[in-house]
């Protein structure tokens, strides 16, 4: 080890050693008043203008399951659309400026009727063993990389470390 | 919330070296810390979980203005002499062996909330919160050879901020601490 090593060497030691031995920082006396005040200010909120974790659970579960219904609904709506675009397009007074709306309108309507029709000839046991198949590849491929990352990086434990 | 805050303000305002900005991000990390009341009430890790909030909160405020110091401080080459080094040591060999305890942390304190960005930051993290070099490349998304060259340098600008006070010099050169404001790094 050269001696400039053993200079930084010696530098680290007595800066660790200097900056160890601080007490902590006295927190202004302002903190807690002010934390206090911002916590009797969120309680006074009403729920819905608080996070969703936080709402009832009675107004929690109908709002998810207005949601997981609104998705096909989304999509129901948006092929019925389509549809009556197309054949609205095709009258002949708005098919001029209609044609690019018609022409999108079609286009969905389309893969629409793909998809239905892929997923009509795939046999059932096939589409739930795929499901199943890529799930299980997601969690293995998320497990992989979770040890691969906690292996490579591996996380201090914040627990043990002085509280200075 | 009494046990911890100052544990919570040292961590934010060390890193910081900003009080304003600590006392804020200290009054989000115990805003979450009620949030999370039921778990940490009877948690003997509470302390643990509020210095990890606390360092992450603070580093992510400091993310925000990231991209200054690194632009600034990417292109580098570790260029400490052996004299500088050997002077720094003298510097703080003479702080940790001579000075008085509350003397001592008022001249720490005051430096280290001097010393710029991209050198406090690291050195922060590695001697107060004991985070390995290449956690703290990781956390601050630069370079390892980075990472060291600025706490080096960081140690060193802080043992030359720390002479003009008159930390290893002759008693008569001494001053007082607020003498080392307005002192060139």
């Amino acid at each position: 080890m050269s001696s400039r090593d053993q200079m930084d060497e010696k530098l680290e030691r007595l800066v660790g050693q200097a900056l160890r031995a601080q007490p902590p920082r006295r927190a202004p006396a302002s903190l807690e008043g002010r934390v206090l005040r911002e916590i009797a200010a969120r309680a006074r909120l009403p729920w819905w203008r608080r996070a969703m974790a936080s709402w009832p659970l009675a107004v929690r579960i109908p709002v998810i399951t207005a949601c997981a219904i609104c998705v096909p609904l989304v999509w129901i709506g948006s092929v019925w659309l389509a549809a009556h675009l197309v054949s609205v397009g095709t009258q002949p007074g708005i098919a001029g400026p209609l044609a690019a709306v018609r022409d999108v309108g079609q286009t969905i309507v389309s893969l629409g009727t793909v998809t239905g029709q892929v997923l009509h000839d795939i046999p059932r046991d096939w589409l739930v063993g795929g499901l199943i198949a890529t799930a299980t590849l997601y969690a293995a491929l998320f497990a992989l990389v979770a040890l691969g990352y906690s292996l490579l990086y591996p996380r201090t434990d914040y627990s043990k470390a002085r509280l200075t | 919330m009494r046990a911890y805050q100052d544990m919570v303000f040292s961590t934010a305002v060390r890193l910081t070296g900003n009080p304003a900005q600590a006392e804020d991000i200290s009054q989000e990390v115990f805003l979450r810390a009620y949030e999370s009341f039921e778990n940490l009430r009877s948690s003997p890790k509470a302390g643990g979980w509020l210095k990890t909030v606390a360092t992450n909160l603070t580093l992510n405020h400091l993310t925000r203005h990231r991209k200054r110091w690194r632009l600034f401080s990417e292109v580098f080459s570790d260029d400490t002499r052996e004299e500088e080094l050997e002077s720094a040591a003298a510097v703080f060999d003479t702080v940790v062996t001579e000075l008085e305890t509350d003397e001592r942390c008022a001249i720490i304190e005051q430096t280290l909330e001097r010393l710029p960005d991209h050198q406090r930051i690291p050195l922060v993290l590695y001697h107060y919160e004991e985070m390995p070099y290449q956690d703290i490349a990781n956390r601050l998304g630069i370079s390892l050879a980075k990472v060291k060259t600025d706490i080096l340098r960081g140690r060193v600008a802080m043992a030359a901020l720390l002479a003009p006070s008159g930390v290893g010099a002759p008693d008569d050169r001494r001053r007082s601490p607020s003498a080392t404001r307005g002192a060139p790094l």
